[in-house]
């Protein structure tokens, strides 16, 4: 059942993307200043947005698993978690080829930068700690609080373009300057580009689960074995 | 208007794909891997509870 | 008996329920200090630490440049993390010979005043070593810096605070892991980062002549933000980090 609900995700994302990088190339004029690169941002915001939604949801699980104390919670968390690091890096990938052409350098330290970099390094940093440590229950301890902890970088990056002097570009999105920074065509591409990311990432982590599950029989498989 | 602007942009879809391709190639290699795992385990484990008579007998000998 | 919750209803409660705990918490400090007086075994660690930095970092680079002013805050805040993770290694680890932790557990005490009582301990011994770093700093780099002795006062206490109240929490989830020295750093760096950077600046701030009033405030607000923050978390989470 789980592997059809992912499947079906799958192909309405697939779908949806064809559709979106039909209208993307062929249908959408080349931006004014920037010409044809400012069409990264149709993946660049929405890989972004997916991240940040990706860590809010882990942040959820997490408090779910610290106060229910059930595991199936912390799995879904750090499959979640696993599939927005993913999303964080495309995002930051694909910041970086833009800025090499907009900017003439790869990378800059600015708030908006760095800020995003940390997130990923805190995030990384989560999933690595999750392959050290063997105990079930305090591994996903550790792991809920690092994600509680965690989620105050994700404010930070945010709002670091409305905090700090950045080199990154302010707020496009009408639903945070409330209008006329974007041409409604361009921005309802990268809303199409985001569900289409989201429903992505959903089969992803579906997928992620799937695995988290079989992982956790094969541990309580071991212990029968061993205590035979 | 920089001449690497077209190229750039290819880049940039090739860039974003790739990292998601990486991802699911290593997913899918993971989930192979588990299944693996899991026959495995299995096994053992039958194979320990039907051993275990002829274990018992081995340590008393 | 007053001050004495049971730990699920340490949240919301009144004046001097929240006196009380606040009583927990400085007593939890003032044994760890009192053991720390006897054994000397962080504060001299982390000291000796900290000061063999200074003393390298002298070999990096030039040390009479103007640069250095510049950089200042960064090397500072750099020696401070790293005797800082010693310091929070030793903290709940301290408990462990003689199933203490178990004991304190086991005690009247709230889960909430045992970590903030910790948090403050940390805070403590993390100021003198930042204290004498200081000094050495000064000293071995021509760095002047009283200049706003009040402001930077306050920035340290701030900044410190924050980066406490973290050790203790993540100190407390890794006190029982086998590879509990190198998993603390490797969590809590990544989480600093941001309160790191506003230490930082503020510092460098504080070390010139005349800093920016604006820069200064912004700096001096963030850091308030993360040490609320990270209390308010540290708070709502020490029932359920705190198990035996």
């Amino acid at each position: 059942m789980r592997e059809k609900i992912a499947i079906g995700l799958a192909i309405a994302a697939a779908g949806l993307l064809a559709y979106d990088l039909y209208q993307i190339f062929l249908v959408l004029p080349d931006e004014a200043m920037q010409g044809a690169i400012y069409r990264i941002i149709f993946f660049h915001v929405p890989a972004a947005i997916t991240g940040m939604i990706g860590y809010f949801v882990a942040l959820t699980l997490s408090v779910l698993y610290l106060s229910s104390g059930k595991l199936r919670w912390d799995s879904l968390a750090a499959s979640v978690v696993e599939v927005s690091v993913i999303f964080s890096v495309v995002n930051i990938v694909t910041g970086s080829i833009w800025a090499r052409v907009i900017w003439g350098i790869w990378w800059t330290w600015d708030y908006r930068l760095t800020s995003a970099l940390v997130c990923v390094l805190i995030f990384s940093g989560y999933l690595m700690m999750r392959r050290a440590i063997d105990e079930p229950t305090q591994r996903a301890r550790l792991s809920s609080a690092l994600c509680i902890f965690g989620c105050v970088d994700v404010v930070i990056v945010w709002k670091s373009i409305e905090w700090f002097r950045n080199n990154h570009p302010g707020p496009v999105l009408s639903i945070r300057t409330g209008g006329g920074t974007i041409d409604p065509a361009m921005e309802r591409m990268i809303y199409f580009n985001l569900i289409a990311l989201l429903l992505m990432a959903a089969a992803l982590v579906l997928v992620r689960t799937r695995q988290e599950a079989t992982a956790r029989e094969i541990d309580s498989l071991r212990r029968l074995a061993n205590a035979a | 208007m920089d001449p690497r602007n077209f190229t750039f942009m290819f880049y940039g879809f090739l860039a974003a794909w790739l990292i998601v391709l990486l991802y699911v190639i290593s997913l899918a290699r993971r989930g192979a891997r588990l299944k693996k795992e899991l026959e495995d385990v299995r096994q053992l484990v039958s194979s320990a509870q039907s051993g275990e008579a002829a274990r018992l007998e081995d340590r008393v000998r | 008996m007053p001050g004495v919750q049971t730990p699920g209803s340490s949240h919301v409660r009144p004046l001097p329920a929240m006196i009380g705990s606040v009583r927990q918490a400085l007593s939890v400090a003032r044994k760890d200090l009192a053991i720390e007086l006897r054994t000397k075994e962080s504060l001299n660690a982390a000291g000796a630490f900290a000061i063999a930095i200074l003393l390298l970092l002298s070999f990096v680079f030039d040390v009479t440049s103007e640069e250095t002013r510049n950089i200042a805050g960064g090397l500072l805040w750099l020696v401070f993390a790293f005797a800082g993770a010693l310091v929070f290694n030793r903290g709940f680890a301290r408990e462990l010979p003689n199933e203490c932790l178990d004991a304190l557990l086991a005690s009247p005490l709230s889960r909430a005043s045992l970590l903030i009582g910790k948090a403050i301990a940390n805070l403590a011994m993390l100021l003198v070593v930042e204290f004498v770093s200081l000094i050495v700093f000064g000293i071995f780099y021509d760095i002047r810096w009283w200049l706003h002795p009040g402001e930077l006062a306050a920035a340290f206490v701030l900044a410190t605070w924050g980066i406490s109240v973290v050790g203790a929490v993540f100190g407390a989830l890794t006190v029982n892991l086998r590879l509990r020295e190198l998993m603390l750093p490797v969590i809590i760096y990544p989480l600093l980062i941001p309160l790191l950077i506003a230490a930082i600046e503020i510092t460098n701030l504080l070390f010139s002549a005349q800093p920016s009033q604006a820069d200064q405030l912004l700096w001096g607000r963030l850091l308030i933000v993360f040490d609320v923050v990270f209390t308010a978390l540290a708070l709502l989470l020490a029932d359920t980090i705190l198990i035996t």
